[in-house]
């Protein structure tokens, strides 16, 4: 039983991806990335000395401004701000420059659905522009669960909108090393099926929800491959 | 999962490598000490990189990723040139590009005493070397090389400065001479001062050749060296 997407896609297929860095003069770091027609710009300045008041001053500290497209900064944009702190506090290392902090600055240029995603995508590559010191790099994909129980990868806003539930999963990526395979494990997996974030819209069983895991795994290994050649 | 032939382990070395990767392991390695650079982690027997860029290795035992940022991170024993922002009664605040603020003892200086203490203004450009620089404190300058003589550290007097990434200065001041200098070298004069915080201060007599050697130093960070003999050749024919 085949799904007709509208573009055309398989349900495993993702949308063409484009990612360039080093794009902004004054930026410490910066990014693009566009996964079809969702494009986000990540600039990231820092580490700069001092942190905010409640934060632990032994720690380096995060800070992230979303700047949406258009219109004023409300709820949503404060919700994606701490989900991308909390995301990119788990990956960078925090105890190499403490008592400083870094500025991540989000500005979406065109949202068509999968907006969380492509903005991790674009937050960790500028990192890595900026030679923030990283644990491990993060791929980010948005699974969705059609009406009928099919499971369908990086959907554009419309399809979005016809789902039943989407969930938006953040892994680490597949690293390369010289132990010998099944040394690097925690608990009996590889690092690399752990997930660092997941936000979920919608309702879905438990078992729908173990699948778009499945299915967003492998597709964050693709990821992976492709973030990799692009920080040659 | 099908059984893959035993192949030997993959070699980072000169390869690109991203945050992640764990690049040595220890375990094979026993009764060797080896100094870990820039760019690399010790996780218990796993030695992982941190930031994307090359392994380097350099005979007997130093590892460390080569990476190009436009930020720096303090290094004792590097020169750096850094901007005065502030002065206190015991030292000068002096910004290195880095995570925090270097300070610069008053009488780190030839022949300092607390009767000349040097007067620094605010923006005044130093060419100072890097003494201390440890996690969590600011780092330390000095005005002196180790032996306690000036040697060419202090204020630099008139000029221009540029910032670029720290790839760019460490290619012009590597050895055997960086192309570009030594091609403007044969056919001009100019004085370079670089630090490998980013920032290069350059003087000549006339205000054209200073732009000309300052624009040419800024393009030839990707360039091979063929391309920048060629660039030049091109800019010193348009000159004369």
């Amino acid at each position: 039983m085949e799904i007709d997407r509208g573009d055309g896609r398989k349900p495993n297929q993702l949308r063409p991806v484009a990612c360039s860095r080093g794009i902004l003069n004054r930026a410490h770091g910066s990014a693009s990335w566009s996964q079809g027609e969702t494009k986000v710009l990540a600039a990231v300045y820092g580490p700069k000395a001092g942190t905010k008041k409640n934060e632990n001053p032994e720690k380096a500290c995060f800070e992230v401004i979303w700047k949406p497209k258009t219109g004023q900064i409300g709820k949503p944009e404060k919700e994606c701000e701490m989900i991308l702190k909390r995301t990119l506090q788990s990956i960078c290392l925090l105890n190499v420059h403490p008592n400083t902090t870094t500025s991540i600055i989000i500005q979406v240029v065109n949202d068509d659905g999968g907006l969380l995603p492509c903005a991790i995508n674009a937050a960790c590559a500028a990192l890595v522009d900026a030679g923030i010191p990283l644990k491990h790099l993060a791929a980010a994909i948005c699974c969705s669960l059609a009406k009928n129980g099919r499971v369908l990868l990086d959907p554009n806003k419309s399809e979005e909108q016809n789902m039943k539930g989407f969930v938006y999963l953040a892994f680490p990526n597949s690293i390369q090393s010289v132990l010998p395979e099944g040394s690097l494990q925690v608990g009996g997996e590889p690092v690399e099926h752990g997930i660092i974030t997941s936000v979920t819209h919608g309702g879905m069983s438990v078992d729908d929800y173990l699948l778009c895991l499945q299915r967003g795994r492998a597709a964050c290994e693709k990821l992976s491959v492709f973030i990799r050649s692009s920080l040659k | 999962m099908e059984s893959k032939p035993s192949s030997s382990p993959p070699n980072f070395i000169d390869q690109q490598v991203v945050p992640g990767d764990v690049v040595l392991d220890l375990s094979t390695m026993t009764n060797q000490t080896i100094k870990l650079g820039s760019g690399l982690r010790q996780d218990g027997d796993a030695i992982s990189a941190i930031k994307a860029g090359v392994l380097r290795f350099a005979k007997p035992n130093k590892y460390w990723v080569e990476s190009s940022q436009k930020r720096y991170v303090p290094c004792a024993g590097d020169t750096v040139l850094g901007i005065v922002v502030d002065s206190r009664s015991d030292n000068f605040l002096v910004d290195i590009k880095g995570p925090t603020l270097a300070f610069l003892p008053v009488l780190a200086f030839e022949g300092g005493t607390r009767r000349n203490i040097p007067k620094f203004e605010v923006g005044t450009l130093l060419y100072v070397r890097v003494v201390k620089a440890n996690v969590g404190m600011n780092p330390e300058l000095s005005c002196m090389d180790a032996s306690g003589k000036a040697a060419e550290f202090g204020r630099l007097k008139d000029g221009y400065m540029f910032e670029s990434s720290t790839g760019l200065s460490r290619m012009l001041l590597s050895s055997p001479t960086c192309p570009v200098l030594e091609a403007f070298g044969k056919n001009l004069s100019f004085e370079i001062a670089v630090g490998l915080n980013g920032r290069v201060w350059v003087n000549a007599e006339s205000p054209a050749n200073l732009i000309l050697v300052a624009n040419a130093i800024m393009k030839s960070e990707s360039l091979s060296a063929v391309q920048q003999k060629i660039l030049v050749e091109r800019l010193l024919k348009r000159v004369q």
